[in-house]
């Protein structure tokens, strides 16, 4: 009879093993999710010179953990013309892709839950699944606001699924996988990806701010000019579903870029003990989890215009110049990645030094018009 | 001992396709439709994935329900809702249907039983190697005449629903 790990019979493994895996994940984005809120108040109130959360629990550590009591003890609400099943259904929609795709996030040396050779693939799927659940959950409210929130969301994560993909494409050609694990691998010691592509990292990360519907680019849920998008209609747990949802998002596009750009769970001791791979992925994670809160409190809206135009006139563009210029280089000098990363910092600097150029010209060309016109 | 796994998968995903597919037709309302739909095509990505095929099963849910779906409901929302029913809307061609549908049915299963005996799947390791070799070496003329037809229908629409400027 055959022998499992642990001396279990591998039939009862199997499950066995899905079943740890759910519960650990779960465990892990509902546990984030609090930390996740409590960082994003007291970034938020540090940077906008206030206090943030103080007084439930030391330094306001439990404040988040009230609010989570308080949200389960709500009472779900459903207003008489929504539709009911797709209504019910929709927080469900949005949450299981983004619960899936954990399966396949490498937090250390043979710690992942399914090492697919198409993982990267596989998360990138996952992820335009979201759009699904928000446009009925959009639909279902039975609400213009909703409805505009919804619509506004498809429009968004289509047009900016392109620049993400292009971008991660042209890591996918680097490396030469599309395994999350083959990917975190190829990146021992110093040698990350982030040094060779820089620009498809900004690309990536721009992109993935727009995929998880967080500032700038939170026009679906804008509270300003929608009420609250397609959250509008929702209450208590429901809402928090679609909340749990947005930043286990924001944890996956931050795990996505410390595996293909930051070289995943290398650090110092991993080779002596690799269970302190989980430490150093979790905080490089979290650093860009930190960096998705401070652009938020820094920067302003978009407007939708300027949004597609961001993202169909400079982004897909220039990720697609990155892309033929990274394949181009990769096949004339095939042994070295020297003159691929000269091109990519070229590129980043051009694009960093040119979009403010473009803008002001823009501008003058814009009053320039009105003033004819006037 | 896990024999039993794999045709047991097959018959859920058989059975959830059929029904859902014959919930798309049926169903009164579109929204519901375009959502069984995007169900349909979920599970045959799990079909894909039974053959081993884990590419192509994730650029099915990737196209399909990730854009193709998305884009019928945006449709869908820009259209007003009237109480009409699509399900008898539909079932109004269902002669023109039968006479379409029998004969492809036919053809198809004549095609699946033909593929009865031949030789079992390529070895596992997935099928991204031999798909991508086939689409950019193999057939790559083939492919780029498709991806230049798309780019053409692409401009077509484009100029069909611009606005004019004055």
């Amino acid at each position: 009879m055959p022998v499992g790990p642990f001396g279990i019979d591998p039939v009862i493994w199997a499950p066995l093993r899905l079943v740890i895996a759910v519960l650990l994940v779960v465990g892990l984005v509902f546990n984030g999710a609090l930390a996740q809120i409590y960082l994003e108040r007291k970034i938020q109130a540090i940077i906008q010179d206030r206090l943030g959360p103080l007084h439930t629990g030391p330094w306001g550590l439990l404040q988040t953990f009230a609010d989570a009591i308080k949200l389960l003890g709500k009472e779900d609400i459903r207003a008489r013309l929504t539709d009911k099943w797709f209504f019910l259904a929709a927080p469900s929609i949005v949450f299981s892709p983004m619960l899936a795709s954990y399966v396949v996030i490498p937090f250390a040396p043979g710690i992942v839950g399914a090492d697919l050779n198409v993982g990267l693939l596989y998360m990138t799927t996952l992820g335009s699944m979201t759009v699904l659940g928000i446009v009925i959950a959009g639909w279902a409210s039975n609400n213009k606001y909703s409805l505009m929130g919804g619509l506004r969301s498809a429009g968004q994560l289509i047009s900016y699924e392109v620049p993400q993909i292009l971008s991660l494409v042209t890591v996918v050609l680097v490396v030469g996988t599309l395994s999350m694990v083959g990917i975190a691998e190829s990146q021992p010691g110093w040698q990350l990806n982030v040094l060779v592509l820089p620009l498809a990292f900004v690309t990536y990360f721009i992109a993935g701010l727009a995929e998880t519907n967080r500032a700038p680019f939170d026009l679906p849920e804008a509270e300003s000019e929608l009420v609250a998008g397609f959250l509008t209609e929702y209450s208590g747990m429901r809402w928090a579903i679609f909340f749990l949802a947005e930043y286990g998002e924001v944890t996956v596009v931050s795990s996505i870029v410390t595996t293909l750009w930051f070289g995943a769970w290398h650090g110092p001791f991993v080779e002596v003990f690799p269970l302190i791979g989980v430490l150093w992925f979790t905080l490089k994670t979290y650093f860009f989890v930190l960096v998705f809160m401070w652009i938020r409190a820094t920067l302003p809206r978009l407007r939708i215009d300027q949004l597609m135009s961001l993202c169909w006139k400079v982004l897909i563009p220039l990720t697609l110049t990155n892309l033929v210029v990274t394949a181009t280089l990769l096949l004339v000098f095939p042994s070295t990645l020297v003159p691929v990363a000269i091109a990519n910092w070229i590129l980043l600097a051009a694009f960093v030094l040119l979009l403010p150029y473009v803008q002001r010209r823009r501008l003058v060309a814009l009053r320039e018009r009105l003033r004819t016109a006037a | 001992m896990l024999d039993f796994i794999e045709p047991a998968l097959f018959a859920i995903l058989t059975i959830a396709i059929v029904a859902a597919g014959a919930g798309v037709v049926l169903a009164n309302r579109i929204t519901t439709s375009a959502l069984l739909m995007a169900f349909t095509f979920l599970n045959i990505a799990g079909m894909f994935v039974l053959l081993g095929a884990e590419t192509i099963a994730m650029f099915q849910v990737l196209i399909y329900v990730g854009a193709i779906t998305v884009l019928i409901l945006y449709g869908v929302m820009f259209t007003p809702q009237s109480p009409r029913a699509y399900g008898l809307f539909f079932q109004t061609q269902k002669y023109w249907a039968a006479l379409f549908v029998v004969p492809i049915a036919i053809f198809v299963a004549l095609v699946a039983f033909s593929f009865r005996d031949s030789a079992t799947l390529g070895a596992k390791g997935g099928d991204l190697l031999p798909l991508a070799t086939s689409v950019f070496r193999d057939f790559a003329f083939p492919f780029e005449v498709a991806s230049v037809l798309l780019l053409a229908a692409m401009v077509g629409a484009i100029v069909l629903v611009k606005r004019d400027e004055e």
